[in-house]
């Protein structure tokens, strides 16, 4: 090779090199005069979105009457089912077979006996609550099982106290789902004042729990010297069975909760509301509110001033924790991950749940269904970590107790942001007459926590713990508020939680706010590109490997 | 109490509720199951011949515990029953006596029974708290494994899995504490000390020597 003809190679090299570095292609590119067009990605096909109201029980909306117990309606889509809160009003042990057999719970779930006082109602009542893990792990293969949905697509790990029940806790041989007893929230409780309440822990779970009585009158011990406040030291271990005592002389809207690594058991979903109502002649009161929030059978001194009563539970969950029982069989992996590897000072919470449920979720159950110039009593129990600030729109409600202790009238504010600290809780007076102040006329109208994060699910909004108010004009036959079909097909598609759909993409939108495309790879520079990078390597080498030759 | 009760009832639930008055008023029926306060049985079968079994071929007695305190010897399982398999003959009727050694429910489900004697294909027992019941129940004729468990939420996930085999079976089922192994390992982080990682590069230094040491023969 001559010398003249080897830098000529030389510079060929360096022109090829220069070239690739030209050609070279980027993960991102500028877009031109024509940016990539949008791509379609309305999820229907794919089979994501579901119906806004599956319909499964419209007879359980009507109000009825089931072993003498008289059962409010329930407009909402997906009310409770009637034959478990007959149950709860008569107790276990005095329905018919019949009865027992429409609900899922064991004939001992909440047993109420003897009328002390000869005032027509039962004045000791047993009660009987199960630790439930929903959307657990399974070593038979990569699955959830007892799962429950608290949106669209979602299923957090999470814990809850269950009335104790029998027979299967799927719902059916052909799925993975939940019986629906088995869900959350942990079921409110009410009592009267003055019962003889003994409230058993059944822990079918597998590790350790208590119930903590919070604001609820109870002894510091059981007749027995036994623990009775539910604390730590005293855990109900798996297997094992304990009794709490209490005779609550005050009334008001209390809580309970596990008090065993109270950070991340309350996180996992072990909180529920607990009522003491005011003990009145012939006062059966509804001992469980099983999931949907409205008490359909209210007690004689709620019926006396309210046309409805909601009992509203808020609840957060941080995704990396519920994952803990997703990712392990172990119980001591479990265990350890969850106590030592997670921590709470450096945690968020995801999800946030009213009733167990996520928007749209919430729309179906727990939907505030009202008719114009009533006065709604609206039980409110803030269990998250973090403090909220609920907000109604178009209503000012008056806050009428605090932590279950009645205000005094003057003391009494009517708001539309109501401040309520974790473990708080509020007992308010929702009016629907339309006077400018308290209502401001018929509508579907939103509620939920204007600390925003409470808003979404993870992230994506509309989600969190958003739910309604709908006014019976504004709601279908099958309590569906009307004129809100695209927002509602919008929300009701798990791709939309699982962050695969744009919102807003519909009509003459679609193009301009749908999703945006990816730049196609030019073929040519591409080739072009490989070319020039191969030609530069290859010669290089040559003209080493020549050069090495030439000097031997 | 219950436990007499309960075999009393069986043995004559399916044949007849009519005939045995002072035992519809001691416990609830409900197509097939009976229940008291205390337990359940559903679909229980003391007598009816499987079609494939012109008759019994064995009876056999058995005891299957529950609890927490049998899972102690499956590291990381929370609940278990005393055994994890059962052999049988085809055509064998079992009297079980099924104890629940915990103060919480438990169940005892087999599954994959033939459907026209075992409505939904199981036999299922339940209790609601610490006892014991009875019940019985005739098996196929057919070489098969049927799987027994509690259903409860999370008590298969945790131990309380098990097997029952026909003529031994036709294979096992997974996830069976100290029997099988799940579908879904857990991930543990293997303990290396110092003396393994030793270990492995003096056998590297070895298995690099060892050619040079029989070069002649690889010649």
């Amino acid at each position: 090779m001559t010398p003249k003809k080897r830098y000529l190679l030389i510079s060929l090299v360096a022109a090829l090199a220069g070239a690739a570095w030209w050609l070279a292609p980027f993960g991102l590119e500028k877009g031109g005069a024509l940016s990539p067009s949008t791509v379609y990605t309305r999820s229907a096909e794919t089979g994501g979105t579901e119906k806004p109201c599956p319909d499964e029980h419209p007879e359980w909306r009507q109000a009825q009457t089931i072993d003498g117990v008289s059962i409010d309606e329930a407009l909402s889509c997906d009310p409770d089912n009637p034959y478990d809160i007959a149950a709860a009003v008569k107790g276990t042990n005095n329905i018919s077979m019949a009865t027992l057999m429409q609900t899922r719970m064991a004939q001992d779930a909440v047993v109420k006996k003897d009328d002390l006082d000869g005032d027509g109602d039962p004045d000791v009542i047993e009660i009987k609550l199960e630790v439930v893990e929903l959307n657990g792990a399974s070593p038979d293969g990569e699955f959830l099982i007892n799962t429950f949905d608290i949106a669209p697509g979602i299923k957090p790990g999470l814990w809850v106290f269950a009335p104790k029940s029998q027979g299967m806790a799927l719902k059916n041989f052909f799925t993975m789902q939940a019986n629906p007893i088995l869900r959350a929230p942990s079921p409110t409780i009410r009592v009267e004042q003055g019962d003889t309440v003994k409230l058993t822990l059944e822990n079918i779970h597998y590790l350790p729990h208590t119930i903590h009585l919070h604001g609820v009158d109870h002894p510091f011990m059981t007749a027995a010297g036994e623990d009775n406040d539910g604390m730590e030291e005293h855990a109900v271990f798996p297997g094992a069975s304990h009794t709490y005592e209490m005779k609550p002389r005050h009334t008001g809207t209390m809580l309970y909760h596990c008090h065993v690594q109270t950070a991340q058991h309350m996180m996992m979903g072990l909180s529920g509301i607990f009522v003491v109502e005011e003990n009145k002649p012939n006062n059966w009161v509804q001992t469980f509110n099983i999931g949907a929030g409205q008490v359909r059978h209210p007690s004689v001194k709620v019926k006396e001033g309210y046309s409805r009563e909601f009992d509203l539970l808020y609840q957060a969950l941080d995704k990396k924790l519920s994952a803990v029982i997703q990712n392990a069989n172990d119980a001591r992996l479990i265990s350890k991950r969850m106590s030592r590897e997670y921590n709470i000072t450096e945690s968020h919470e995801n999800y946030f749940l009213l009733n167990g449920h996520s928007f749209p979720y919430t729309v179906r159950d727990g939907l505030i269904a009202a008719g114009e110039n009533e006065n709604i009593k609206l039980r409110i129990a803030n269990a998250q970590r973090s403090p909220m600030a609920l907000h109604i729109h178009g209503h000012k409600v008056t806050v009428t107790a605090t932590d279950g202790v009645e205000r005094p009238e003057a003391v009494r504010e009517t708001r539309d942001v109501l401040d309520i600290a974790p473990a708080q809780r509020i007992d308010v007076d929702l009016k629907t007459v339309n006077d400018g102040l308290h209502s401001y006329g018929p509508g579907v109208w939103m509620f939920h926590d204007h600390a925003s994060n409470g808003e979404t699910t993870d992230g994506m909004e509309p989600g969190g713990n958003i739910s309604l108010i709908g006014y019976q004009a504004y709601l279908d036959d099958k309590g569906m508020p009307k004129m809100h079909d695209e927002m509602l097909d919008v929300a009701f598609d798990k791709n939309y939680y699982a962050k695969k759909q744009p919102p807003w993409a519909q009509g003459d939108f679609t193009e301009m706010l749908g999703e945006p495309g990816r730049i196609e790879p030019n073929i040519l520079k591409l080739a072009a590109f490989g070319l020039s990078c191969g030609g530069a390597f290859g010669l290089f080498v040559y003209l080493i490997f020549t050069g090495y030759r030439r000097r031997q | 109490m219950m436990k007499s009760r309960m075999t009393a009832i069986s043995a004559g639930l399916l044949l007849a509720v009519g005939l045995l008055p002072q035992a519809n008023a001691a416990m609830m029926h409900h197509q097939g199951m009976m229940m008291d306060e205390t337990g359940m049985i559903m679909n229980a079968n003391p007598d009816r011949l499987p079609r494939d079994c012109p008759q019994i071929s064995e009876t056999v007695e058995l005891t299957i515990r529950a609890g927490r305190e049998h899972a102690k010897k499956f590291p990381g399982k929370m609940f278990a029953y005393d055994q994890q398999e059962w052999n049988v003959k085809p055509c064998a009727k079992i009297n079980i006596t099924f104890i629940n050694d915990d103060h919480v429910r438990h169940q005892m489900m087999i599954h994959g029974l033939p459907g026209y004697l075992y409505p939904e294909g199981m036999l299922h027992l339940e209790l609601f708290g610490h006892g014991q019941l009875k019940a019985s129940m005739i098996l196929p004729s057919r070489k098969k494994t049927y799987l027994v468990h509690c259903e409860l939420p999370q008590h298969q996930e945790k131990g309380m899995k098990a097997q029952l085999k026909v003529d031994g079976g036709d294979g096992d089922l997974p996830s069976i504490p100290g029997l099988t192994g799940p579908v879904r390992a857990d991930v543990y982080p293997v303990n290396w000390s110092r003396q393994h990682i030793g270990m492995v590069l003096f056998s590297i230094l070895i298995g690099s020597v060892v050619p040079f040491l029989f070069r002649k023969w690889i010649r």
